[in-house]
């Protein structure tokens, strides 16, 4: 079994700074173009939260000469493919196009890197802080368990940590976000050197390589701007807290701080979600809904962040379960996980369909040049992209009992308990 | 660089490279079983699937789920092996394996290794044919879609999905959810699933897909090998699911009194996947509220700030599906919101649209189509529709030359024969204190509550 896709890489960095990264991948006549800031949530501070993701909304409001609606419009007018995303770490925007478009792609991101301020109004602002508040409500507030999971992280990192306030904000702070604000995060953030861009698809590479020098190449530069590290230990004492909320069913959630992503234990983590949760011959799955059946759900997985990693397990009950039952079979799997390595199938389960995701998502021109744009942001190395089954390959089940030994232990782990609030709907 | 760049007008394109739909074989064995196989290569994984004439409307009149439930248990034990032998098996080769029925049929799929082919295969007539449906299996799943049903209250979406079809569907198998129903699922039998298994899985009307990195050649054989033997009955045609007629519009209120958000929907019926105005109408509702830049999100989110998308679309199934506008929109709005929506629909039957809107709205779709082409599972979706409905092979080459040919005229013709806002259902989950009086004037309305969960206290 091989992977017949092309892997070779080029990278420039242009005077202004810009870290370039090119992909040629001639399969189908499309190009992926993938910019992503070193910006996120954690850029913010505590009372002015929610600001990279209402800027990224802005981002999409036109620049100097690009109009209000015209971003979409231009792209999806010739058959492209765009949107932007914010996390944690950082803000990506990504447009994918029929190969003949490229300049088009390019001209709208550099327009929008170079020339955004002068487009900027209380107007636009105004309407986007609503939208804004509207996602807030959808995917949060009128969501089952939503204001718990937030909770969540306020209950696993203090409240000086950035990972402590959701990537989308407070509505209170969303509310007070001014265009003062937004003008100097830009200044602050959106500047060449705080940047990747990343082609992947059907081009030459000289060839594109003039194209992005002739559109980015005159924003002006400037240094990188100074980033703190947050790192954080695993929790000094174990963390409990009983919440309700308008649902029928109680939910258990576990969640410890693991090392960030890109470590080896970091990977660890990972795998070992996939031995304890994924798919129904998963110890998890097999005893709580297929055997005992106290869950109607269960699940493990990672956050691939870049101060520190955190590590999730979540479970529903089922009707007439009591959320403690659930949770002493919950931390019944992590301490098993901890006093043995995982069974040899468990293990080659995890590992086979850790493979076959990796795969899945190598399969769309995007996502590859997404990953590079990842690597090249949080570790200078884009060509790490092609390694992640490596990484996961070369651990071994006695590797993973220590690691849940050692940073999935109850005494360095928050439980949080969701319970149906009894009220009207 | 020497020279400032022009920035006041976007560059001029290079010329494009031509497209075609990407090349498959088509062919039936001797039983009757469709084939199609899509070769590729690039990543070595292979996806297959299973399409059988077992889906929800076939349903009995009182067995709504019967066709979910019988799919769900296809995997949960065969003549061969337990339902936990079968997931060891699978998930050890870091294959995934799904069963599932909609409306138009079941599904088998297997996405796997690309060495693993021949076991995929094998699996595929192992699960259609050689179902036992345990009855411990059985009642654990009907538990499982009653917990499933109970929680379904706290999601708003789902809960204006499941009013729009009772009131559009009603009496009809469309009117349920393809769960079933809190009366329905605790009355299917094993006896019920082993006669719908019966019935309907079976080669005639039945088709696999294969895609991804292999040879047709092998798999042909394999094929032949493990379902050419699979003995023909011929199977009858579903009867067609008729909705019944309406006459003016009407609001229905599902009560969540402390929603910090309204579900809003409008919806008449639509129409059928093989209607033959199916393409222009998916041109039609591109430029409704099937794009980001389409009329209706352009209005609601981005001049009024009522919502984070707003979006329309023909929900496509074997018998006319509904036509839905959907919005999660601030409480306070719900009212503003749809007449929003109620004028754009007007606007779109009284006004020939612009001619670049037009034809920004057909190089959109055109030129977005081989975007959704770059994975197996892109493509077997669409030879999927060709298998469900009965397609001709050069389906998509026609349907993008019809979109492109389209003129304002057709849309505005179109709009006023597919179009109804005199007619149209508004469904808002939310606050109906609050709601009330908003929608009042849009026609007679109903409220709705949430029946308390079966258990809970009152």
């Amino acid at each position: 079994m091989t992977i017949a896709l092309p892997r070779e890489l080029r990278r420039e960095r242009l005077a202004n700074g810009l870290d370039v990264v090119l992909y040629p991948d001639r399969t189908l006549p499309l190009v992926a173009v993938n910019l992503w800031y070193h910006v996120g949530s954690k850029n913010e501070r505590p009372g002015r939260t929610g600001f990279a993701h209402l800027f990224e909304h802005m981002l999409f409001q036109g620049s100097a000469h690009v109009g209000t609606n015209d971003h979409f419009r231009h792209l999806q007018s010739i058959g492209g493919v765009a949107n932007g995303s914010t996390w944690y770490d950082r803000t990506n925007y990504y447009e994918t196009v029929p190969a003949h478009q490229l300049d088009l792609a390019l001209w709208l991101e550099s327009d929008r890197m170079g020339f955004l301020l002068p487009a900027l109004d209380q107007r636009k602002l105004d309407n986007q802080r609503d939208v804004v508040m509207n996602e807030r409500r959808q995917r949060v507030d009128n969501q089952p368990y939503g204001r718990p999971y937030e909770r969540l992280f306020e209950l696993l990192v203090p409240p000086d940590h950035p990972y402590h306030w959701p990537v989308i904000g407070t509505m209170e702070d969303i509310a007070a976000a001014t265009l003062e604000e937004v003008r100097e995060f830009f200044t602050t953030w959106y500047t060449p050197a705080n940047a990747v861009l990343t082609l992947g698809g059907d081009f030459d590479p000289d060839d594109a390589l003039d194209r992005v020098a002739r559109y980015f190449g005159e924003i002006p530069g400037g240094a990188a701007p100074e980033r703190t590290r947050h790192p954080l230990p695993p929790l000094a004492a174990p963390v409990r807290e009983r919440v309700e909320d308008a649902v029928q069913l109680p939910r258990i959630y576990l969640a410890f701080r693991t090392p960030p992503f890109g470590t080896r234990d970091w990977f660890a983590a990972s795998l070992l979600s996939s031995v304890l949760g994924e798919g129904k011959s998963s110890p998890l799955y097999h005893d709580l809904v297929y055997g005992r059946q106290i869950a109607q759900d269960v699940a493990a997985y990672v956050y691939p962040t870049e101060e520190i990693g955190i590590f999730l397990l979540v479970a529903t009950a089922k009707p007439g379960v009591t959320p403690e039952t659930l949770a002493e079979a919950l931390w019944d799997h992590l301490g098993r996980a901890a006093s043995s390595p995982p069974a040899a199938a468990d293990l080659e389960r995890a590992r086979n369909s850790t493979l076959a995701g990796i795969y899945g998502h190598l399969e769309t021109l995007d996502h590859r040049a997404d990953q590079l744009s990842m690597y090249a942001t949080y570790f200078d190395r884009p060509d790490l992209a092609w390694q992640e089954a490596e990484r996961y390959l070369e651990l071994g089940g006695d590797e993973l009992a220590a690691f849940a030994g050692s940073a999935l232990a109850r005494a360095h782990g928050v439980e949080l308990t969701v319970v149906p609030d009894g009220g009207g709907r | 660089m020497t020279v400032a760049l022009d920035r006041s007008s976007p560059p001029k394109a290079g010329r494009p490279a031509p497209f075609h739909f990407p090349r498959f074989e088509r062919f039936r064995l001797d039983n009757g079983l469709e084939v199609f196989l899509a070769p590729r290569q690039g990543v070595p994984t292979i996806e297959l699937s299973l399409l059988l004439p077992a889906g929800a409307e076939r349903n009995p009149r009182d067995r709504p789920g019967l066709a979910t439930l019988t799919a769900a248990l296809l995997d949960e034990g065969s003549l061969r092996r337990t339902g936990p032998e079968i997931a060891a098996t699978i998930e050890r080769l870091g294959a995934r394996l799904a069963t599932r029925a909609d409306w138009n049929g079941a599904q088998i799929e297997v996405d796997l290794l690309a060495r693993d082919l021949a076991t995929g295969v094998e699996l595929l007539a192992e699960l259609a044919r050689e179902p036992q449906f345990p009855d411990h299996e059985l009642e654990r799943l009907r538990r499982q879609a009653m917990t499933e049903l109970i929680r379904r209250r706290d999601q708003p979406a789902l809960l204006a999905e499941e009013a729009l079809a009772r009131a559009l569907y009603f009496d009809t198998p469309y009117e349920h959810l393809l769960l079933g129903s809190e009366q329905s699922v605790p009355t299917l039998a094993r006896a019920d699933v082993v006669e719908f298994h019966r019935s309907w899985y079976r080669p005639a009307g039945a088709a696999v897909l294969i895609g991804g990195d292999f040879e047709p050649a092998a798999a042909r054989a394999m094929l032949e090998r493990s379902l050419g033997d699979w003995r023909d009955l011929p199977a009858a045609p579903p009867s067609e699911i008729l909705a019944p007629r309406r006459d003016g519009r009407s609001v229905l209120i599902v009560d969540r009194p402390r929603a910090a958000q309204t579900e809003l929907r409008l919806a008449h019926v639509g129409i059928r996947r093989d209607h033959p105005q199916r393409n222009r109408l998916a041109l039609l509702n591109a430029l409704l509220g099937g794009k980001f830049t389409s009329r209706i999100n352009l209005n609601l989110r981005e001049r009024h700030g009522f919502t984070y998308g707003a979006s329309s679309r023909f929900v496509e199934r074997r018998s006319a599906g509904p036509f839905v506008v959907g919005a999660a929109v601030a409480n306070q709005v719900a009212g503003a919101a749809a007449r929003e929506v109620l004028a754009e629909l007007d606007r779109l039957r009284r006004e020939p649209v612009a001619d670049d809107e037009l034809a920004e709205t057909q190089s959109y779709l055109v030129g977005v189509f081989p975007y959704t082409l770059q994975t197996t599972g892109g493509v077997l979706s669409r030879l999927q529709e060709l298998a469900t409905y009965g397609l001709p092979n050069d389906t998509f080459d026609r349907a993008l030359d019809e979109i492109a040919a389209a003129s304002p005229r057709d849309l505005l013709r179109l709009a006023n024969d597919f179009i109804r806002p005199e007619e149209i259902l508004i469904v808002a989950v939310g606050p109906a204190e609050q709601l009330r009086p908003q929608l009042g004037e849009l026609g007679p309305v109903e409220v709705v509550e949430i029946a308390p969960a079966p258990g809970a206290p009152a």
